[in-house]
């Protein structure tokens, strides 16, 4: 069934309204989301990426489904959070679960205020001058046989000198539509390493805000990696608000069959004297792709801003697509901005030196897109983390899959 | 084991081999010279299975088999190997699992025990040493960043790991200091045996001062037109190739 996208708007707002008001959603929450509007042909911020998936109806009902393939815990501090609601959680001292959330700036998607009317958030405090070592493994998993949706909502919020690194990790499986918030804010002296690891089957959908609120003087290094799935789309908001924060952000996605990702980020430098370093690497094939859309808003009064941001993608075959576009937004002269973005083939003197030497086209090329990505994932901080994404990362480049058997 | 017939074949759709006949036994080394552009470095490129390199009349068999039949990695599992004119850089492989991948490949294809990791590390250690290349090289990307002189005995050295029956070294002696050149011959010479055939391709006869080859032939336009003995090369070092194909070299 195709409808048309701004039937399939209207559509959409009805359905998150009526399971906004089903869910207890009320005040000033539910008048936000009575107020938006899901995204219509024209809307410019979804312009390459539709959201007719969604008229299956995945908003019309509760992910409830069972997990057949729970995530592995990649640490001893774990917070399970299924369908939306949390399970269990084990959290050393220093670290406090809570659900008296703050409110979060910087949402944009409707996706997202459908969220903050209805979800629960899980608040993960961590006290002020405490260093916690053990990674915390944030599991947000959702399973559903039928088109339905859950809505994690998770805080992250290092008070005045703490020093944490979250891992968040998502997982889903059948036909759920994952619609998450996350936001991390930090304090003055806070340092946050934070993992968004997406690696969810292809039949799922996953549309997502991370908020990243820098409000002390804090370095905040985020690590994201992402496979494309039915339709996948992340909202990135870095506030970087008090002059001295840094911030960095490395990622790769990848793309295959007929997945989908689309990454709209943008870094707002409000106050002077900050930093931010963006690198992320793009990979597509067979029918793959992925959007990349990095902006970089330096405010009046910026100045001193340091803010740079790089974007290399590789097409693995032809018919595989990826759309990439720095955006800066600049008021001020005193400023320093670089920004590059490429898209390219796999080299085939490369390709050619690797085979002459005996080693099969297959295994060449997955061998030239790891090589592609490795400097990012050499950069994992967490042995923990690394020793999981390498593989993960060369079953997707290896695909196994036969061919035809794309994402459903 | 290479039976080369009325060879022709084009670059990109320009002839450049223009019936080129050879023939490599086992246990001997070849020199192919001659002057730029006369097709020493398509040859080598046609017998590797380069892209746009295409045969588009005669045969080259090796070891009875059409090469033209045969993908580069099958050529390269059948015991060929060419040592790159200019070897290639490929950041973020590193040349360890480089030559993990190719040994794997080529070592099982041909039937030979397969190493595991400490044994490739010791062979792969010791032929670096061969070629005077410090082990810390297999920790980085391929030829990335190598220079000229690290990027040809880089090749030396996998050619060593690999044992190929048939040796092709395209101009391995372009860009190399006299110290390196010697460096190269003695890993090449080391190779010299029975059952393997050499093939050097090379503008200068400098390098064959350090590889004495039995057959000298000199290719021109396309075509193998004198061959002879290792004197033939001295004769060419005095009067250059304009005497053979009639015309004053410019290079």
């Amino acid at each position: 069934m195709t409808v048309s996208a701004n039937d399939l708007a209207l559509a959409l707002k009805t359905q998150a309204l009526a399971s906004a008001r089903r869910l207890g959603g009320e005040g000033d929450a539910l008048a936000a989301l009575e107020a938006t509007r899901f995204p219509e042909r024209k809307t410019e911020r979804w312009k390459y990426t539709s959201v007719q998936a969604l008229a299956d109806g995945h908003l019309n009902a509760v992910a409830a489904g069972d997990l057949r393939q729970p995530l592995p815990a990649l640490s001893e501090s774990v917070v399970t959070i299924n369908n939306g609601e949390l399970v269990t959680s084990s959290l050393p001292d220093g670290v406090t679960l809570h659900h008296n959330a703050p409110a979060v700036a910087g949402l944009e998607t409707p996706f997202a205020v459908y969220n903050s009317a209805v979800a629960r958030a899980v608040v993960l405090e961590v006290a002020a001058n405490t260093r916690i070592e053990q990674p915390i493994h944030v599991q947000i998993q959702a399973a559903s046989d039928a088109p339905a949706h859950c809505n994690p909502r998770v805080i992250v919020k290092l008070n005045n000198g703490a020093e944490a690194t979250v891992i968040e990790h998502y997982h889903g499986e059948g036909q759920a539509l994952t619609n998450a918030v996350t936001a991390l804010i930090t304090a003055d002296n806070a340092h946050l390493t934070h993992y968004r690891l997406q690696g969810e089957a292809a039949s799922t959908l996953h549309i997502g805000t991370l908020i990243i609120d820098q409000q002390g003087i804090s370095q905040v290094d985020s690590y994201q990696l992402m496979t494309g799935n039915r339709l996948r789309r992340n909202d990135v908001h870095a506030l970087v608000g008090k002059s001295g924060a840094e911030l960095t952000m490395k990622g790769i996605f990848v793309v295959r069959d007929k997945s989908h990702v689309d990454n709209q980020l943008c870094v707002e430098h409000r106050v002077p004297d900050c930093q931010s370093d963006q690198n992320f690497k793009g990979l597509a094939g067979e029918n793959g792709k992925a959007v990349f859309n990095g902006r970089i808003h330096i405010h009046e009064g910026a100045k001193g801003t340091n803010a740079e941001l790089s974007n290399k993608n590789l097409l693995l075959n032809v018919g595989a697509e990826i759309n990439t576009k720095p955006e800066l937004e600049i008021y001020n002269d005193d400023v320093k901005c670089a920004h590059g973005t490429t898209v390219g083939q796999l080299d085939a003197t490369q390709q050619f030196y690797l085979q002459s030497r005996g080693i099969p086209a297959a295994e060449a090329k997955r061998m030239l897109s790891l090589g592609f990505v490795n400097e990012l994932l050499m950069a994992l901080p967490h042995e923990t983390v690394a020793e999981w994404a390498r593989p993960w990362l060369e079953a997707e480049l290896t695909h196994a899959r036969p061919a035809g058997e794309g994402a459903a | 084991m290479l039976e080369i017939r009325d060879l022709h074949a084009t670059v990109a759709d320009k002839p450049i081999l223009k019936g080129l006949n050879l023939t490599v036994n086992p246990g001997e080394v070849h020199a192919i010279m001659g002057p730029n552009g006369s097709g020493k470095s398509t040859l080598a490129n046609v017998l590797a299975g380069r892209d746009n390199y295409e045969i588009t009349g005669g045969e080259a068999l090796f070891e009875g088999k059409s090469l033209a039949d045969m993908e580069p990695e099958e050529r390269a599992q059948a015991g060929l190997f060419l040592a790159f004119q200019y070897p290639v850089e490929i950041p973020g492989v590193s040349n360890m699992e480089f030559l993990k991948a190719a040994l794997e490949s080529v070592r099982g294809a041909q039937g030979k025990e397969e190493w595991d990791s400490v044994t490739l590390l010791r062979q792969a250690r010791a032929a670096c040493k061969q070629v005077n290349l410090d082990a810390s090289f297999l920790k980085r990307g391929v030829n990335e960043g190598f220079s000229g002189g690290e990027k040809k005995r880089n090749e030396i050295m996998q050619m060593l790991l690999m044992e190929p029956k048939l040796a092709l070294l395209d101009e391995t002696d372009s860009g190399l200091d006299i110290d390196a050149l010697q460096v190269v011959a003695k890993g090449v010479n080391s190779l010299r045996s029975p059952e393997r055939g050499i093939v050097l391709v090379t503008h200068y006869q400098r390098l064959l001062d350090y590889i004495v080859p039995d057959f000298v032939h000199v290719l021109s336009n396309g075509q193998i037109i004198k061959s002879g003995g290792k004197e033939l090369a001295l004769e060419l070092e005095q009067k250059g190739y304009g005497w053979l194909t009639g015309e004053e070299e410019s290079a």
